[in-house]
């Protein structure tokens, strides 16, 4: 009898019982492994992590209830169901039926999502917390080429593309975009929705090409998920704000400036409301209470004006509690961040040239109160428009050249937006090389983490933005060139740290000096003692081992496993450290080279 | 139909009049040649294409009252009036047309019959002639002579006419289509009918006239079943109707169109447990830092000899993203790895299992345990005071005398030394010859005897101090009559024998096997040794008053290394490489085994309250055995890095100390409390470095100083250390 023998009808204990491999839950549940992945890819069920590993290492472990739970999974009925329709369709299609072939096909039962979207996000707040990954994925497949290989359908990309758009005008509406940061990768857009921070990638607005060595129906199989997902994201958001979705947009802007289009059709489309509920003061505050995001600054100076006519003139009083209610209201719809970002660009006008990336800056500047317009039939104000205060450009135009305004390059918009003030615009000027475009993600608040020059400045430029206090003539000429304050900061550390050492040294050697003494009087006595050799050691010596003893000794009574957790600690401190000091180091070489030029 | 009719026939009457014009006017056939060409284009432009404008002019040349062409129901006769007409025509403008094409061949001749009278003979026969054939009068018709193809082809460039043009090698001459022919080529290669006019589907003309009849064609009155709806239909209908209400038929659902509607619709309330596992979201992706951006700061970009240098580094340690800068937004390109990137999160999304781990932000330090202050430990051994110099081979074995006043040292140079502890003196000295694995004061303070291993053997020595009266006992201790065997006398050959030794004036225990320690127990009496090649006889134990040796009378499992005696009872501790054995030497039964988990054990101590022992081992960790708390380790120390050589206990403060071959001996703090609930507090105070490492050895041997918290140290650099507490 074996070692693990187990009678027969002896029920199973532990992990056996609990976890089950892949192959056995495959048998299980009577399926394939394509069709197994999928309906874990919509359940959202991983595999998990048993503590002992019945079955070997090299196992995927699922949870029993796991499986159960997709047993009981209506999805796997109706893929049954569609197994049968295909074979049907596939019959019909040997027997040259194309007609019954194609009306089977329009036949095919279509599975449900929604009721998954349900049973995985159980509140509104769960599917926004989890919906990073669903906008990015959205957003890739918005730019990839439909193929008929790939399978790739057209409908697909059409439809990723439409939900993008809205998604961006919604947040550009409600003014929740928080940063923006342009890589390599793409432009990294972070927007706060009732407070959760969502962070999604944009790839750059050109085409993707698929490599062969990417799976394509496990990323379509997500995209089944995250599609209806982030349709029902943005019906719940758009409802939020009282605007009917689907949206409808102007076919010409849609193809010139899609979140364009959609960002006016919802500010459009809000005001109305407003203007029926205007007719009465009590309903109208009544009203204002319920529909509360919709509303804005600018909204209600509108419907102001509307009460000043409608109302009779001698009751300032009650003109004068509207004032008072709308303001109040303003401050609970918008919180103090929000309007930050709504008023960045309030007194901006922008208008792009060609070649900057347009749709990503259609969604920002309109998102960060700005207003924006570029080359085309439906733009809202042309190029010649003189109260146009910024004109975006990449490459130096040969054309016209209008005085009363600023051209800039396109990483003006996104400095700004991160800084969250208007940034001089010399350095971004057209021609030059603009100052580096910093990562807004970066925490520099960890101790010894390295800043860039350039967030130094920007952090200059901000503290004197709060004060509101311009900058006096001296202090000007400080902050235009930051990095020689910064410099004479550090040289004034350094030196107290130098001096601070000096004196401590002091300290030490009069310590030693006088425990020597001590040590030489003790000594005495013991020479006189006979034939020993008395070791006359300082106590310095010792004392300078006393530390690393120290530290040495706790590290000797902790169990093994708190000091291998140490060891990771400090070894992943150590390669952070060492990054650190990299950049630094090329830094340093960078400077040396300067000064060298100079 | 008429008109057709009039079109096929009408070739064929010009031919006749050709024909007949042929015959009457043979002799002069160049001249009838131009009038027939003519005439025949006439005829055939006028009969052919109605509207061309060849045919027109043709009418206007020849003055003939405009004849309607379109008018297509004329009769053949008039057709062959106006063909009359035109011939007469062209006659008069005979003249005008030598002028004009005088030197026109005589192609159109041809139409008529062929100029060769050859017939269908292979044209190959004429080959070589210097003619083609015959004409109708049977004179040869010469060949013409052949242009070289240079001039052809360069006479044909400049044609544009070329291309209508077919050489005739029957007749050997150069033909050229006419328009019409060409059309009707085309016509032919369409596998439509030649002719340009016919008309295959012509509208339908109704021979009988309805408008004056009287009477309808029938009589029959209009049947009854135009008038009422038809009784199958309804019947039909019916059937359909039940069909469909019976559901045996039905209608295709309106496509649905899966639209968005409000799904979180009242998700305040939700309490509804979720009959699946605890949901664990996935982690969110790392967001990106300043060297990920279009444009980084320039410290950020590794040089080219830093990315050369990735290639050197193994492929998981290389880093995954270079970064990189443009100068521009409109030059970054579409990054490559996008879809890739995005696959790899799915992957990870639905592949890898979840496990809320928790991420400890907080300061290394904050993990090690405060430990009490040193100072309020004191006092425990820090300094070296003393150095006893003399041995010249490695110190390895020492032992200090219970009053504390002495100290006796063994040495591989196969010597044994007495110091004075205080002065650090040498007071005696026995040359042995032979390394000293172990040398061990008597624990009574009035017998001064020492046991030293030596190889095979055990000597006791006399050591000398004391009084007289002291000295008198030990001589009798020492005395032995007779070599005498151990206890079992019979075919074995006896374990140890007792044996005099004159030479240091002591008794010499010589044993099977090398001893490598001896412990006394603390009456004084007894001792024990160990020879960890003896087998079933390693651990041995003699008595000093009878003389007597006798073996333990259980099984070892494993090689003995160490043995000690318990402090108070009658217990004894056997330390094997892996495990403690604890015995009841009373009872003769073992009470317990403690699993040190240590790979070779090489030293063991007990406390002197009798519940607790450290064993050391040759991995460098230190275990402390609770033994009323388990068989395991109450903890365990990894404090050298090397071998520990021994581990012992302070008898009366609450000190331990390990030496190492690291050359190094930790202090430790190891309290034991009287509660029982209170666990033993173990806190490490101090490393005593000193001792130089020679052939790999560090500190061979530690021992405390029985009153004062002094720790004796034999190096393997020939030195023994005093450290002291101040």
């Amino acid at each position: 009898m074996g070692k693990h023998y187990r009678p027969a009808g002896k029920k199973k204990e532990g992990n056996a019982a609990k976890y089950v491999t892949r192959t056995q839950a495959i048998r299980l549940l009577q399926i394939s492994l394509p069709l197994f992945r999928k309906l874990c890819i919509l359940k959202g069920i991983t595999p998990r992590e048993p503590k002992k590993k019945f079955k070997g290492n090299d196992k995927t472990y699922y949870h029993v209830k796991d499986i159960a739970f997709l047993h009981h999974e209506p999805l796997l009925e109706m893929h049954r169901a569609i197994r049968v329709h295909e074979r049907k369709i596939k019959k019909a299609e040997a027997k040259k039926n194309v007609e019954r072939a194609n009306r089977l096909r329009e036949k095919t039962p279509k599975p449900k999502i929604d009721r998954i979207i349900r049973q995985r996000y159980p509140r509104f707040v769960d599917a926004l917390g989890e919906l990073d990954d669903c906008l990015t994925m959205v957003h890739l497949f918005a730019t990839v080429p439909a193929t008929k290989e790939k399978k790739i359908d057209v409908d697909l990309i059409h439809k990723c593309r439409k939900l993008a758009h809205e998604w961006q005008a919604f947040i550009a509406r409600t003014h929740r975009l928080r940063k923006t940061f342009v890589s390599v990768k793409g432009i990294y857009y972070q927007a706060e929705v009732e407070g959760q921070t969502i962070t999604w990638l944009t790839p750059h607005a050109l085409q993707q090409v698929v490599p062969d060595d990417v799976d394509i129906p496990t990323m379509l199989n997500f995209l089944q998920i995250y599609q209806p997902l982030l349709g029902f994201v943005n019906f719940h958001l758009y409802h939020s704000i009282n605007l009917k979705y689907p949206p409808l947009l102007d076919p010409e802007l849609e193809a010139e400036a899609a979140v364009y289009g959609l960002i006016r059709y919802a500010q459009s489309n809000n005001k109305p409301t407003i203007l029926e509920t205007s007719e009465l003061v009590e309903s109208e505050q009544l009203e204002s209470k319920q529909d509360g995001p919709e509303i804005q600054n600018k909204k209600s100076e509108l419907r102001l004006a509307q009460l000043q006519h409608q109302l009779p003139s001698n009751e300032p009083g009650a003109l004068m509690h509207l004032v008072e209610k709308a303001a109040g209201e303003d401050g609970e719809e918008y919180d103090d961040e929000t309007k930050q970002c709504k008023n960045l660009f309030q007194n901006v006008k922008i208008f792009l040239s060609r070649e900057v990336p347009r749709e990503s800056l259609h969604f920002v500047i309109p998102a960060f109160g700005g207003m924006v317009s570029w080359e085309g039939e439906k733009a809202p104000f042309a190029e010649t428009d003189q109260s146009i205060t910024h004109q975006i450009v990449d490459r130096e135009a040969q054309g016209h050249r209008f005085l009363s305004r600023e051209y800039v390059q396109p990483q003006w918009v996104f400095d700004c937006v991160n800084a969250r003030i208007i940034l001089p615009t010399e350095n971004y000027m057209v021609g030059r090389i603009p100052p580096p475009h910093l990562s807004p993600f970066v925490d520099y608040g960890e101790e010894g983490s390295y800043v860039p020059d350039y967030a130094k400045t920007i952090k200059h430029l901000q503290a004197a933005a709060r004060k509101e206090v311009l900058p006096l003539p001296g202090v000007e000429k400080d902050l235009e060139d930051p990095q020689n304050l910064l410099a004479e900061g550090i040289i004034d550390r350094a030196a107290a740290n130098q001096a601070a050492k000096e004196k401590q040294k002091l300290m030490i050697l009069e310590k030693q000096y006088h425990e020597d003494l001590k040590k030489e009087l003790q000594g005495a006595t013991y020479t006189s003692a006979g034939s020993t050799e008395v070791i006359q050691t300082g106590e310095s010596l010792n004392n300078g081992q006393a530390n690393i003893d120290d530290v040495d000794m706790a590290e000797l009574v902790m169990p093994n496993k708190k000091r291998k957790l140490l060891k990771a600690m400090e070894i992943s401190n150590q390669r952070k450290q060492s990054k650190n000091d990299t950049i630094i180091r090329r830094k340093k070489k960078l400077d040396e080279a300067q000064n060298q030029r100079s | 139909m008429v008109e057709l009719d009039n079109q096929k026939e009408e070739p064929i009457p010009s031919d006749y009049n050709e024909d007949s014009d042929d015959s009457d006017s043979t002799q002069h056939s160049d001249e009838s040649d131009f009038e027939d060409s003519s005439a025949d284009k006439d005829g055939d432009s006028s009969s052919g294409s109605s509207d061309s404008d060849s045919d027109s002019k043709s009418e206007l040349e020849d003055g003939s009252p405009a004849q309607d062409n379109s008018g297509d129901s004329e009769d053949a006769e008039s057709q062959d009036e106006d063909d009359v007409k035109s011939e007469g025509g062209s006659e008069g403008s005979d003249i005008h047309q030598e002028g004009v094409g005088g030197d026109e061949s005589d192609s159109s001749e041809d139409e008529v019959a062929p100029r060769n009278t050859i017939g269908e003979v292979p044209l190959k026969w004429y080959e070589d002639e210097p003619h083609i054939g015959y004409d109708i009068k049977g004179k040869k018709i010469k060949k013409k002579e052949k242009e070289d193809k240079l001039g052809s082809f360069l006479a044909n460039v400049d044609d544009s006419k070329n291309w209508r043009k077919i050489y005739d090698e029957y007749n050997d001459e150069v033909v050229e289509l006419t328009k019409d022919e060409i059309k009707i080529v085309r016509k032919l290669m369409k596998n439509q009918a030649p002719h340009t006019d016919f008309d295959p589907y012509p509208t339908y003309v109704d021979w009988f006239k309805w408008d004056g009849a009287k009477h309808p064609l029938s009589n029959a009155p209009e049947p009854k079943r135009r008038f009422i709806p038809s009784k199958w239909e309804a019947k039909k209908v019916v059937q359909y109707v039940r069909a469909i209400r019976n559901g045996s038929i039905t209608f295709d659902k309106p496509k649905e169109e899966d639209d968005a509607y409000l799904l979180w619709e009242d998700d305040s309330g939700l309490t509804e447990k979720a009959n699946h596992l605890a949901y664990v979201p996935a982690p969110k992706q790392k967001l990106p830092g300043h060297d990920e951006s279009y444009n980084p700061p320039l410290e950020y970009i590794p040089t080219q000899e830093e990315i050369n240098s990735y290639q050197l580094m193994y492929e998981e340690d290389r880093p995954k993203f270079i970064p990189k800068r443009f100068t521009s937004m409109r030059s970054i390109p579409a990054y490559e790895n996008a879809m890739k990137e995005s696959f790899e999160r799915c992957l990870d999304l639905y592949l890898c299992p979840r496990v809320r781990r928790k991420r400890l932000n907080i300061d290394p330090e904050s993990l090690k345990p405060k430990l009490p202050n040193k100072k309020e430990l004191k006092p425990y051994p820090i300094t070296c005071y003393i150095e006893y110099k003399g041995h010249e081979g490695a110190v390895t074995s020492i032992s200090v005398e219970a009053s504390g006043q002495w100290m006796a040292s063994g040495s591989s140079d196969g010597t044994v030394r007495v110091w004075e502890v205080e002065t650090g003196r040498c007071l005696r000295r026995w040359e042995i010859g032979e390394a000293v694995n172990c040398v061990t004061w008597n624990p009574l303070p009035d017998i001064h005897i020492l046991a030293v291993s030596v190889g095979q053997d055990v000597l006791l020595l006399n050591t000398g101090l004391g009084d007289e009266e002291e000295q008198q006992r030990i001589k009798e201790l020492l005395l032995v009559d007779s070599p005498k065997a151990s206890e079992e006398t019979g075919k074995k050959a006896p374990s140890v024998s007792w044996l005099k030794d004159d030479k240091h004036d002591g008794i010499r225990l010589r044993h099977l096997k090398t001893v490598t320690s001896v412990e006394w127990h603390r009456k004084g009496d007894y001792f024990s040794t160990v020879m960890p090649a003896g087998e079933s006889r390693s651990v041995l134990i003699h008595q000093l008053s009878k003389k007597l040796s006798q073996k333990l009378p259980f099984k070892l499992h494993g090689l003995a290394v160490r043995s000690t005696f318990h402090p108070s009872r009658s217990i004894f501790f056997i330390c094997t490489k892996k495990t403690v054995r604890v015995y009841d030497l009373l009872k003769r039964k073992l009470i317990k085994t403690l699993y040190t988990g240590l790979k070779e054990a090489s030293s063991i101590a007990v406390h002197p309250g009798g519940d607790n022992l450290i064993v050391g081992s040759k991995e460098g960790k230190l275990c402390w055995f609770d033994m009323d708390l388990s068989a395991k380790p109450y903890k365990t120390l990894k404090c050298h890095p090397k071998d520990i050589n021994n581990v012992v206990f302070h008898r009366s403060y609450p000190l331990f100390a390990s030496c190492s071959d690291d050359s190094t001996a930790y202090v430790f703090h190891g309290m034991v409390y009287s509660d029982l609930n209170q666990n033993p507090l173990i806190v490490p105070l101090e490393i005593l470095r000193g001792h130089a490492n020679s052939n790999g050895r560090g500190i061979l041997d530690c021992k405390f100083h029985p009153r004062q918290p002094w720790l004796f140290t034999a190096g393997a650099d020939k030195l023994i250390k005093l450290y002291c507490h101040y």
